[in-house]
């Protein structure tokens, strides 16, 4: 008869099973999606993770002296997907275990990622290239690194002046210019 | 003067806090017929995917439906991975049926719970709902979520289980078989529930075929029909797994088989975490998604999932189709209710574990 009340009377002695927040930190897992972060000291502005955002969160304008990006993400826009994080090639955007959002109306454009990435610039001729912060060129420029800092056109350049020819028999550019 | 009049029930409030709205005849307490009015949660989510590119719909679809909300993109995934003709990394097909499996516990016992509040037992509502906080756990210790697991990408898995994952995903499955055969238990021999629910809404075989019902509802009618067995996706082919039937029909006989069915779930997913075997989670980067178009299904936790995709090239879809469960389920609701007491339409109705915001989206 009544085979519940037995588990009735367990839960009751064993009291409530809910967290103590706010008087208490609530139990965060380390995995947590929680607020994004961005960080513009990794961004190569590649603009994945707006393309993937379902929710047209994030945000990137050219600044009017064209120096560099404003790089905007509206954590009220966001959807706590992680998509954009999956996807970024640098890892400059992750989701923290940060869920702590909560925030009177009136402010509600203004929580948001506001950072701003400074476009690179050639080595050689001082055009305007994608970003290249030191942490990048540690994990990808190491290779060739004076072509990493270089703008597309510098770099075919560079390519075509190797001392190095293509083909044994082929004289190379540098050798004809001289 | 008439005898019949017709009341009007919902479109709040029903049993879940989805809107559904019922015109029901009823004489004195007995319904004697009902018409059902949809559309009150249109948010127009087909048009939706149109606009969006291929990876920003696998976050759309995720947000059809919150309690199989693993199901959708997974099924959309598999659409365009069938369109692209690209074959999923092995561990990556494993993490999904677990993503799969975490959600049906979940929604399974999240509907059973419901029962028990519809019947007025809200103690063993809480109680269930308790229960179904293990799994909660699960997601947000593994996944990052309580509701969107955000486990999915095209062409393969975001996340991955590590030795901490898979040893806190097996104390919490632990912690959750003795709780569940409690349950199991408790809803079968309860006499309240039983009084409450069993002989009610009856679903009988020949009309579960003619209504062409899926699920749950259609496997406690007799129709041994999941999608898991019949069109085997993933590596459920692999698992050792039985589909769960009865043949009563009723309110009752759907709660229990959704608490045998969770015990099944369990198993798969110790079976997974087991043989998982090594190796990527994902495709490298990106998968390019051809002219054509391709159909995925999947057994979510209310029945059949069917996607439907169609692309012309470009990194949106022309065309993203889906059918849910319960639009085939709710309809068999006219054959159950007839007769029935006007009492026990909410259990009625819940007992086909409505989703209406993936019926209408």
């Amino acid at each position: 008869m009544l085979p519940f009340l037995k588990i009735m009377v367990k839960n009751l002695l064993a009291g409530p099973s809910t967290e103590a927040f706010p008087f208490a930190p609530a139990h965060t897992p380390a995995r947590f999606r929680g607020k994004a972060n961005h960080d513009k000291n990794k961004c190569i502005l590649c603009g994945i993770c707006r393309h993937v955002c379902a929710a047209g969160a994030i945000q990137m304008r050219v600044v009017e002296d064209g120096s560099g990006v404003e790089y905007v993400l509206w954590h009220n826009s966001c959807v706590f997907c992680g998509l954009c994080a999956h996807y970024c090639p640098t890892k400059a955007l992750t989701m923290t275990d940060d869920w702590h959002l909560a925030h009177r109306g009136e402010d509600r454009f203004a929580v948001r990622e506001d950072s701003f990435v400074r476009y690179g610039q050639c080595s050689t001729c001082g055009a305007r290239i994608q970003p290249r912060p030191a942490v990048i060129v540690e994990a990808l420029g190491t290779r060739y690194p004076d072509r990493f800092m270089m703008c597309p056109s510098c770099k075919r350049e560079s390519l075509a002046k190797r001392s190095v020819p293509a083909k044994p028999d082929m004289e190379t550019s540098e050798t004809s210019d001289e | 003067m008439s005898s019949t009049y017709t009341l009007p029930v919902g479109p709040l409030h029903v049993a879940l806090e989805e809107p559904m709205y019922f015109d029901v005849k009823v004489e004195g307490e007995t319904v004697r017929a009902v018409e059902l009015a949809a559309g009150h949660v249109h948010r127009g989510m087909e048009a939706l995917a149109m606009n969006r590119n291929w990876f920003q719909n696998i976050t759309l679809t995720e947000r059809v439906c919150s309690l199989c909300s693993n199901s959708h993109p997974a099924t959309y995934c598999m659409a365009l991975e069938n369109l692209a003709g690209i074959v999923v990394p092995e561990r990556a097909q494993y993490l999904r049926v677990i993503a799969d499996e975490v959600k049906r516990i979940a929604s399974h016992l999240f509907n059973v719970g419901i029962m028990a509040h519809l019947v007025g037992f809200d103690s063993l509502f809480m109680h269930a709902m308790e229960i179904r906080e293990i799994m909660q756990d699960v997601k947000e210790g593994v996944y990052g979520n309580r509701m969107n697991l955000g486990a999915l990408t095209i062409g393969g898995c975001r996340y991955d289980i590590d030795e901490e994952s898979k040893g806190f995903m097996l104390d919490q499955l632990n912690k959750l078989k003795p709780l569940v055969a409690e349950l199991h238990n408790v809803y079968d021999t309860d006499p309240l529930i039983k009084t409450r629910t069993q002989g009610i809404g009856v679903l009988p075989l020949d009309k579960a075929i003619e209504y062409e019902v899926v699920g749950p509802v259609a496997r406690a009618s007799g129709v041994n029909y999941d999608v898991r067995r019949k069109v085997p996706y993933a590596v459920y082919p692999e698992l050792d797994f039985e589909v769960q039937t009865d043949t009563a029909g009723d309110v009752h006989s759907r709660a229990m088989l959704r608490i045998r069915e969770a015990v099944e779930s369990v198993s798969i997913l110790e079976q997974c975490l087991e043989r998982m075997p090594e190796g990527p989670n994902q495709l490298p980067g990106f998968v390019p998604i051809p002219k054509g178009e391709a159909i995925a299904r999947s057994e979510a936790p209310r029945g059949e999932v069917f996607y439907y995709v169609r692309s012309d090239g470009t990194d949106m879809p022309q065309r993203l189709k889906w059918r849910v469960p319960t639009y085939m389920n709710w309809e068999a609701l006219q054959v159950m209710m007839a007769g029935c007491q006007v009492a026990d339409i909410p259990l009625i109705v819940n007992s086909i574990d409505p989703c209406i915001s993936c019926t209408e989206r």
